[in-house]
């Protein structure tokens, strides 16, 4: 195919010059391939190295410091066998569902409410911004203090209205642990579906709306015959990274909690960090991270073919 | 528009322009640092950023300008952030460079022993010179009978309590057994003046006092033969029933969830009335809450019915053996480890860094601050994680795992002895397999 292409192209063109390095450069197809090769070298190097070294770690009995044997799948076999990869598979599920749901939910309101008219509308829309500029790490420090038994905001007001005292653990409880890195995830995630969907809603074209509302359309209708189809397609790619964040999400539990308390906020990656740099064993952390991977990819898969079928 | 003037200079906003200078500044970025590498003589020194300023500032301040006017070798004294060493040593341990001497501490001699030189011979000569070595210096340095590391300090981990609201309740002497702190601790819980030993995801406060409290009872995890799981007893069924009373009863419930920083903050905003943890506590409140420092004390770990234990967490220093500058290295340490230079680092650090030669035992330091006596005896029964298991790869994981830790958790949010300790076990048995 590429050598037809080139034939026809080749039959276009003006009788070449001698070739010359000066030449050379200049041409549009050599320039071009210079130009993508340092991203896609910076791409192969960064993520595609990684990804292979990965998987050739995950095969491996590989200590850190110490040259590796071959195992073939007996990492994953000691996955399946060990108790807390099984309550860390599912507080990455249930971590990732609740979270990706409360941003879809949350951020298309937000979205629907930025779109309307009112004062101070850009600076709003500005400062909406903020959870998602602000490193996590600094915004979970934060938070910590939120949800610290003395110092909480949270329980001062609840005891205010009659909670008795000291108020909820909320990182002390296995389940309020759960909930608060849910909450303060989808606090961290709601601007970037907030504006990634603000932007899809102004391209959706006010005739229709006034079409719909000519035809006797409610809000309701209007939200969910005009606006919803089309913003779809945004929604599912916003959703898709979205759930790829959430899913590796490492630094918001490994500040708060690191796991705990029992391995009740434990995720894929917070468990794979601790296995492989806490307990040296290269190979057996390549392998609780690579756990994530068939689930991101039948997601992915499943998206993108929606997506084309759309 | 230069680029389409033919111009004969390096014209960058032409094509071929932009290509040579990217191709100068890649060359340069490379060859760079391996020139100007090549004409000074320096070594790297990988520390973890300490708590106490002076202390690093001391090795920045006097004895790396020391070394180098002594010597002509240049120390850069490279701090990494607090909890950041294990993942630094393995990125160059990986790669075979970044620095020649390190500091270690916990297990991670045990886990980079391949990497590190044997440094016997510093070892030795420190001892013989010096007073010889704690016998928990021995444990959390030889491997596989060579001394991979020399042992700096301990940063024990003891028992911190407020004496006014101890004295409210009759207690003027911090409690010699762990029933009597119980009994204390149920009285001061009484009077809004709970407990607070942290049994969450931390990287050192839980171990600090669960270990010993299992030690103390008679329970291990493992056999002295690194093999054989042993936490289901009933010695340990006992630590446990007494860790779930003990938390019930005496402290916040909060500490399910605290990580390392979460029992300084309780105790200095006079939340909690004793807490397990290094001297940072008191320091902190001498520099910023005086009225809490007078009445902070410091005691060693209560004793159980099998004696009376505490952690060892020692700090070490160790030279990697793909260093290309091992000779310059091994002087370096062996000049760092003599007495004149080791007696001004300790002192500048008060005892946060307790030494493990007994030459200090009754060194001009201790005097500073009488409270901190407790941390240098708490070193005659301090013992390594998994203690009597020589340390392995295997322990490494279960302390990664958290195993003992959440074994006491789960029993102090309500399940039955029985379960976490048949829990652990499963873990334990599954870690040890290979072993």
């Amino acid at each position: 195919m590429s050598v037809r292409s080139e034939l026809l192209v080749g039959a276009a063109r003006p009788p070449r010059q001698p070739a010359s390095l000066s030449g050379w450069l200049d041409r549009q197809s050599v320039f071009s391939w210079l130009m993508m090769a340092p991203p896609l070298l910076f791409l192969a190097a960064l993520v595609g190295y990684p990804f292979c070294y990965g998987i050739l770690l995950s095969l491996q009995d590989r200590p850190v410091a110490h040259p590796g044997t071959f195992v073939g799948l007996k990492n994953f076999a000691a996955n399946f066998n060990d108790p807390i990869f099984w309550q860390v598979t599912a507080n990455t599920f249930i971590y990732t569902a609740a979270a990706t749901v409360l941003k879809m939910v949350g951020g298309l309101a937000l979205a629907l409410a930025m779109n309307q008219q009112f004062p101070l509308k850009n600076l709003v829309r500005a400062l909406l911004l903020l959870p998602f500029i602000v490193p996590t790490v600094l915004s979970t420090v934060a938070w910590m203090w939120i949800l610290d038994p003395a110092f909480s905001v949270l329980n001062w007001f609840l005891i205010a209205v009659g909670v008795p005292k000291p108020g909820p653990s909320w990182l002390g409880n296995p389940v309020l642990a759960m909930v608060s890195i849910i909450v303060i995830n989808t606090w961290r995630g709601l601007p970037f579906y907030g504006i990634t969907l603000l932007a899809g809603l102004q391209t959706v074209p006010p005739e229709l709306y006034e079409a719909a509302t000519i035809d006797g359309a409610t809000g309701w209708q209007r939200f969910r015959f005009v606006t919803l189809p089309l913003l779809q397609p945004i929604i599912l790619i916003v959703t898709l990274f979205s759930v790829i964040f959430t899913f590796a999400d490492f630094q918001l539990v490994y500040v708060l909690t690191h796991g705990g308390p029992q391995n009740a906020t434990q995720l894929f990656a917070t468990y794979a960090f601790d296995i492989a740099m806490g307990a040296g064993q290269l190979g057996r952390g390549a392998a609780v991270a690579l756990a994530m991977f068939p689930a991101l990819v039948l997601l992915i898969a499943a998206l993108t073919v929606y997506l084309r079928r759309g | 528009m230069l680029g389409e003037t033919g111009s004969k200079g390096m014209d960058v906003t032409s094509r071929r322009g932009f290509l040579q200078l990217a191709g100068i500044g890649a060359i340069g970025a490379t060859l760079g640092p391996h020139l100007a590498a090549a004409q000074a003589k320096s070594l790297t020194f990988l520390h973890e950023s300490s708590f106490i300023k002076t202390f690093d500032e001391y090795m920045q301040k006097t004895l790396a300008p020391a070394y180098e006017k002594e010597t002509g070798v240049k120390i850069n004294y490279e701090l990494t952030s607090v909890g950041s060493l294990p993942t630094r040593i393995s990125t160059i341990t990986e790669t075979g460079s970044g620095a020649d001497v390190t500091m270690t501490f916990f297990l991670l001699p045990f886990l980079f022993d391949e990497k590190l030189l044997d440094v016997s011979d510093i070892a030795e000569e420190a001892g013989q010179k010096q007073g010889g070595w704690y016998d928990s210096a021995r444990e959390a340095a030889v491997v596989n009978g060579k001394w991979k590391v020399i042992p700096f300090s301990n940063i024990g981990q003891l028992m911190n309590w407020r004496t006014d609201w101890f004295a409210e309740v009759g207690v003027k002497k911090f409690p010699e057994t762990w029933d009597e702190l119980y009994e204390a601790g149920k009285k001061l819980k009484a009077k809004d003046h709970p407990f607070g030993f942290e049994l969450g995801h931390g990287f050192g406060d839980n171990h600090g006092w669960l270990y010993p409290l299992l030690w103390s009872y008679g329970g291990h995890e493992v056999e002295a033969d690194g093999k054989t799981v042993v936490i289901d007893s009933d010695e340990t069924a006992r630590a446990v029933d007494f860790a779930r009373k003990f938390f019930r009863d005496t402290m916040l419930d909060d500490v399910l969830g605290w990580t390392d920083v979460s029992n300084n903050k309780a105790f200095l905003s006079e939340q909690i009335s004793c807490t397990n943890n290094a001297e940072s506590i008191l320091w902190v409140a001498k520099r910023d809450f005086p009225e809490i420092a007078k009445v902070t004390d410091q005691s060693m770990n209560p004793a159980g019915p099998k004696g009376r234990f505490h952690i060892m967490s020692a700090i070490s220093h160790g030279i990697f053996n793909f260093s290309p500058q091992k000779e310059e290295a091994r002087a370096f340490l062996r000049w760092l480890t003599d007495e004149k230079q080791l007696a001004g680092w300790y002192a500048s650090a008060d005892t946060y860094y307790q030494p493990l030669l007994h030459g200090y035992d009754n060194a001009p330091m201790w005097q500073v601050e009488p409270r901190n006596i407790p941390y240098r005896d708490a070193l005659a029964n301090a013992h390594l994680v998994g203690w009597p298991a020589p340390p392995n790869r295997q322990l490494a994981e279960s302390v990664a795992k958290y195993v003992i830790v959440d074994m006491f958790a789960k029993a102090c949010a309500g399940a039955a002895t029985k379960e976490v300790i048949k829990n652990a076990e499963v873990q334990l048995k599954e870690i040890y397999r290979t072993a």
